[in-house]
């Protein structure tokens, strides 16, 4: 009976809060909609907050009560390294767009679950941006999504094809996805910023379709050649380094995941 | 303290048992020390103190082990933390934090230790391990064995009655390896720290140990004082075996042990053997006034060198002493500055460093950086294919030089599941596939046992007298005296000595064997050497040979 | 050494004047300041890693920018000053100098609220901020730990294997040459990972044989629905049916029952704290003067915090007052430079 009660409370919590999430991203296109004469300024800000409290509530829930040593160490090692990768992007200039993070990403969370995908994702982005200074009210929109990225790559598991020889084609194409719609996520983040949705003057009467098409000049004008180029790397180096990386990580796998359980006497 | 009864253990999936039937008891306040050829279950008899074995390793555990009056199993390695230290091999993967303060107060932070009191406890500890002038320093600025002080600091914050370390000292140089076992003396001496140690460099920790667990794989282990235990050892250290070939009773431990005996006899003059540098030929690889900078500093300064074909060099100097960037200008890894490496006539600057590594194979001091592949053949074929060769092309087959390496039967394992020594024979089969003419080996005896440097040793003499030279930097003098043909000493980028092993290591006090240190100024280093001139068990002087 | 917490609240301060203004003036002159508390900041730390770009390089790349996209896609405003055939979808239309300005204004908000956090990046030290977080989050707080000190290890570690492989030949050809590169990082990674899992253990970390998934605390799930709920709810009052104050209060109960639920949730992991920094006068001046900064903006001044250059443009007023309220975010600069002084006197 309590059993049942936490699955579904742990339900709705994962629920609310990825639902919450996912509207933080669109809203810009209902806003023109619910509004009736004033929008507000802060109205940015203000879904901001609100997946920023979302984002706690999940991590928390994800989190659990008994994260064990194992689980620490491995992903504070496996976020480390990630987060190295990430630096070596930023410091070197290379074709705009293409990030090495989301490898590993896809990888481990495949590997290792949804839950473990998902700390991945989220915590990489969380650590380079503090060894690199990129803190800011930006983080939790990109530690949600790269949460995400990690914990659909378990979804794949779905197709039950793993150790077989169309997992890395599964992973290759949900990386060609990612690439691209990870920087589409992070745009619709920023532009309500950008464009200052918040003015009356304009947003009053302008239609969904308006919005809509805004937001399309303002994502081929800014991002869409580089998330082309970010699919494209997700794409190549899942294809080439996908079948050895799993194959390491399902070694580890096996020690990493070893409970003892006392013999009953 | 610490009482083992009848204790076996097996590892999951494993089918012969790690430990058999492993029975003893340490008393408070005593040092124990676990030897026995590495792979014989040193670790796990370690882990078995706090419940590592078998709570995070799983496997069986049958058998009684009490510690402190608890029993592990029961309690977990939880339970078990707040009585039993532990320390691990690699200093480094046991940091969570990033300063020594913070690295110290972890683990009562954890234990939600009030404020007050945990002031009070991190600065005992930064007491009694001589830390308190590094407190605010980096873990990463720190020397190897500045951060296993650290960490053995770390693993007595909850203050435990036992301290148990797994090699703690087969990562570092001699030096910091003195320091730490200083530091473990002092505690044991000053606190009455119980201490259980695996190590397998007796010559340094056998004068402390108030008892010895000798493991001995499928037979029962051996078990009591150093002095019972000590003529069952194969791999005693040297003073140890001199002892045990001219019949001294008990046997000594340490050189202040062994010089009575000494003084007791009439020793002769020994000679030295003249130094017969083998400059025949044409040598393969010569450095002219090579001058290197690296990392601001020049680390080479002005060096002249060279190194013929079938010697083996030994290079000596401490830690910072640009042994290492050396080696990697040798190779064109860095650049010199000024000065130029020459591999046979060409010079190396001009050459692709994949090509100088075809004829010079360079093993550096981690051979985990070179392997990755899923098999340990497979690493040979990566190299070849590297070098754009076909085994066709080699006289000797990738298969035959696993086998000459004793890995023959390893050759489809996983390089990763394999022990330090045989990884590192890995590694060296990796580098040599291309039939290289010249070897630069980087402390390659650094965490090895006693049995897989003999097979080093075997090795380096073979490929020797195949007319292949050999460069080897390295801190261990012992082997530095019984391999090489020559010796380098370099301090602050220079070479300051150089010339027979006898003339270097003998006047080099940092430097001296344990028989340089027994016979000072007769130029003797091994035991072979002073068996040659003394071979009386009385003591008597043996008639020169 | 300025305290973590002075940082925050001068950051709050500096957000809500940011958020609360649209006038251009008023956003020069701030990021005028905390361009200065930047420059006070950037010089004493050595960290290379974190060294962001200059606000100024910032500012000077996206208030064009903001304007140019504002102006091509926003057809409003009176002035035109081109008129793009209306064949072309969505740039087609006039192209009027309010749109410019709103957008250059834009530009300025963005570039202000970026050096802001700079300004968070640059002066408080990454252990400072992972101990901000909440105590129910210690275990990712632990990881995250883990991970920042395994960083300058990693960067070795690549310097190594990069020279190992070298030394076997490995030339750069083509994609399938960083393999040799990534392979033993992620494998000496992985093994790192369990002899730290091992010493963690054995340090009383968090017993390795807890079941994943223990019977948790069903109160911190119920506070956090509600309080989620109550935040949704308070947003969507707002957002939709204009409910301010009715919003404001809901979203206000929603988050005080949040962070009961997470004190809650932090009591199943007791702990005490070893670093603490001594709160000293200089971090309540800085308070204080941040704090300060605030009022007057939304005391005095009405028409000139909401500016906006439609329909026709106009100057923006400036109030003198609210002004020099903002010279309040630049005492950290002062303190800043009387640490750098003393050092320096130390030094000699």
């Amino acid at each position: 009976m309590k059993d049942r009660k936490s699955i579904l409370l742990s339900s709705l919590i994962y629920l609310i809060t990825n639902l919450v999430g996912l509207v933080g991203f669109f809203y810009p296109f209902f806003l023109p909609l619910l509004s009736a004469d004033r929008a507000q300024a802060a109205s940015p800000w203000l879904m901001t907050l609100l997946v920023g409290f979302c984002f706690v509530a999940l991590l928390l829930e994800v989190q659990g009560d008994a994260l064990n040593a194992r689980f620490v160490a491995l992903l504070g090692v496996l976020v480390a390294l990630n987060a190295v990768l990430r630096f070596i992007e930023t410091a070197i200039p290379g074709p705009g767009g293409f990030s090495p993070i989301f490898f590993l990403i896809l990888t481990t969370g495949y590997v290792f679950g949804a839950r473990f995908g998902f700390l991945m994702g989220a915590l990489t982005l969380l650590v380079s941006a503090l060894i690199t200074g990129g803190v800011g009210p930006w983080l939790p929109y990109q530690m949600f999504t790269a949460g995400w990225v990690g914990a659909t790559a378990a979804g794949l598991r779905v197709f039950r094809l793993e150790g077989r020889r169309g997992e890395v084609a599964l992973l290759v194409a949900l990386g060609a996805v990612w690439g691209l719609f990870y920087g589409m996520l992070m745009n619709l983040y920023f532009w309500p910023f950008a464009a200052g949705l918040g003015d009356q003057q304009w947003t009053a009467g302008l239609s969904w379709i308006a919005g809509f098409q805004r937001y399309a000049a303002f994502y081929v004008a800014t991002s869409l050649a580089w998330d082309i180029v970010g699919a494209l790397g997700n794409v190549l180096l899942l294809s080439f380094f996908a079948a050895p990386t799993l194959r390491a990580l399902r070694r580890f796998r096996r020690r990493f995941t070893f409970i003892y359980q006392a013999e009953a006497l | 303290m610490i009482a083992f009864d009848r204790v076996t253990y097996t590892y999951p999936g494993a089918t012969q048992p790690v430990l058999r039937d492993v029975s003893f008891t340490v008393a408070q306040g005593e040092v124990a020390l676990v030897v026995g050829p590495s792979g014989v279950g040193k670790s796990t008899l370690l882990r078995c103190l706090n419940g590592l074995a078998p709570h995070f390793s799983g496997g069986t555990l049958t058998g009684k082990v009490l510690v402190a009056g608890l029993d592990p199993v029961r309690e977990s390695p939880r339970g078990m933390s707040r009585h039993v230290g532990f320390v691990f091999q690699d200093p480094e993967a046991q940091f969570v934090m990033d300063r020594v303060e913070d690295e110290l107060a972890f683990a009562l932070e954890n234990a939600a230790i009030p404020l007050p009191e945990m002031d009070v406890r991190v600065e005992t500890l930064l007491h009694w391990l001589d830390l308190a002038p590094l407190r605010a320093r980096a873990l990463t600025t720190l020397s190897g064995g500045e951060k296993q002080r650290v960490a053995i600091a770390a693993a007595l914050a909850s203050h435990p009655a036992v301290l148990a370390l797994d090699e703690p000292t087969s990562q570092l140089d001699p030096q910091s390896a003195k320091e730490v076992l200083a530091a473990l003396a002092r505690l044991n001496v000053e606190l009455g720290l119980t201490i259980v140690l695996a190590e397998h460099r007796l010559e340094r920790v056998l004068p402390f140990a108030d008892r010895l667990v000798y493991l001995r794989g499928l037979e029962a282990p051996v078990v009591g004082y150093p002095e019972e235990v000590l003529p069952h050892l194969e791999l005693a250290p040297p003073v140890a075996v001199l002892g045990k070939a001219l019949g001294w009773s008990p046997l000594p431990l340490s050189i202040e042990e062994a010089l009575p005996f000494v003084q007791k006899m009439a020793v002769g003059e020994g000679e030295i053997s003249p130094a017969i540098l083998p400059h025949g030929g044409f040598p393969y690889l010569t450095t002219e006034d090579l001058t290197v900078v690296y990392n601001g500093l020049p680390a080479v300064r002005g060096v002249s060198v060279a190194l013929y074909p079938g010697e083996v060099v030994a290079l000596l100097g401490r830690n910072g002493a640009g042994k290492t960037t050396l080696l990697r200008a040798l190779v064109g890894l860095v650049h010199p500055q000024e000065g130029k490496v020459r591999l046979g006539v060409r010079n190396v600057a001009r050459l692709d460093v994949a090509e100088v590594c075809r004829q010079v194979g360079y093993l550096p001091q981690d051979p985990n950086a070179l392997l990755f592949a899923d098999t340990v053949l497979d690493e040979l074929y990566i190299t070849l294919r590297n070098h754009g060769l076909a085994p066709e092309d080699l006289t000797l087959a990738p298969e035959t030089l696993l086998a000459r390496l004793g890995l023959a039967d390893k050759a489809q394992t996983y390089p990763r599941d394999l022990s330090v020594g045989e990884r590192q024979r890995v590694a060296l089969a990796a580098i040599l596939v291309t039939q290289p003419g010249a070897l630069l080996l980087d402390e390659p005896t650094r965490g090895l046992d006693y049995e897989a440097k003999q097979a080093l040793l075997a090795l380096l003499h073979e490929w020797r007298s195949a007319g292949m030279a050999i460069l080897l930097v390295t801190h261990d003098v012992e082997l530095a005296a019984q391999v090489a043909d020559r010796a380098l000493l370099m301090e602050a980028g220079q070479i300051v000595r150089e010339g027979t092993p006898g003339a270097v290591l003998a006047t080099t006090p940092l430097f001296h064997t344990q028989m340089a240190r027994l016979f000072p100024g007769k130029g003797w280093l091994t035991v072979q050497e002073v068996l040659r001139y003394v071979t009386s068990p009385n003591g008597g002087i043996a008639p020169r040979a | 050494m300025i305290h973590a917490t002075a940082w925050y609240i001068w950051l709050l301060a500096a957000l809500s004047v940011l958020l609360g203004t649209r006038n251009p003036l008023y956003l020069i002159v701030l990021l005028a300041e905390m361009a200065l508390v930047v420059e006070a900041l950037y010089a004493p730390t050595g960290e290379k890693l974190r060294a962001p770009v200059a606000p100024g390089r910032f500012a000077l790349f996206v208030v064009p920018a903001g304007a140019l996209f504002n102006v091509l896609t926003t057809h409003t405003g009176a002035t035109v000053l081109l008129r793009l055939p209306e064949a072309i979808p969505l740039l087609g239309g006039p192209l009027t100098l309010e749109g410019l300005v709103y957008g250059a204004i834009n530009g300025l908000s963005l570039a202000a609220l970026f050096t802001a956090f700079t300004v968070l990046n640059l002066a408080v030290p990454i252990r400072d901020l992972i101990r901000l977080a909440p105590r129910a989050f210690y275990p990712l707080a632990v990881v995250v730990s883990v991970a920042v000190t395994f960083v300058p290890t990693t960067l070795r570690q690549i310097q190594e294997v990069r020279e190992a492989q070298a030394v076997r030949g490995r030339r750069m050809r083509g994609l399938r040459d960083w393999l040799p590169l990534f392979m033993p990082l992620l494998i000496g990674g992985l093994e790192h990972a369990l002899q730290l899992a091992e010493a963690l253990t054995a340090r009383g970390f968090a017993s390795s044989d807890a079941p994943f998934d223990a019977p948790r605390d069903q109160g911190v799930r119920y506070g956090l629905l509600g309080a989620l709920l109550l935040l949704l709810t308070g947003g969507l009052l707002r957002l939709a049916w204009n409910l301010q104050v009715w919003g404001w209060l809901l979203m206000l109960l929603g988050a005080v029952l949040f962070g009961w639920a997470l004190r809650r949730a932090g009591r199943s992991a007791p702990r005490s704290t070893y670093r603490r920094i001594p709160w000293t006068r200089a971090d309540t001046l800085i308070t204080l003067g941040a704090a300060l900064t605030v009022i007057p903006l939304w005391l005095r001044a009405g028409a000139a915090r909401l500016y906006s250059p439609y329909p026709a443009l106009t100057l923006p007023l400036f109030d003198p007052w609210v002004g020099l309220a903002f010279l309040g975010l630049t005492l950290p600069v002062f303190q800043l430079y009387r640490a750098r002084v003393a050092a320096a006197g130390a030094a000699l």
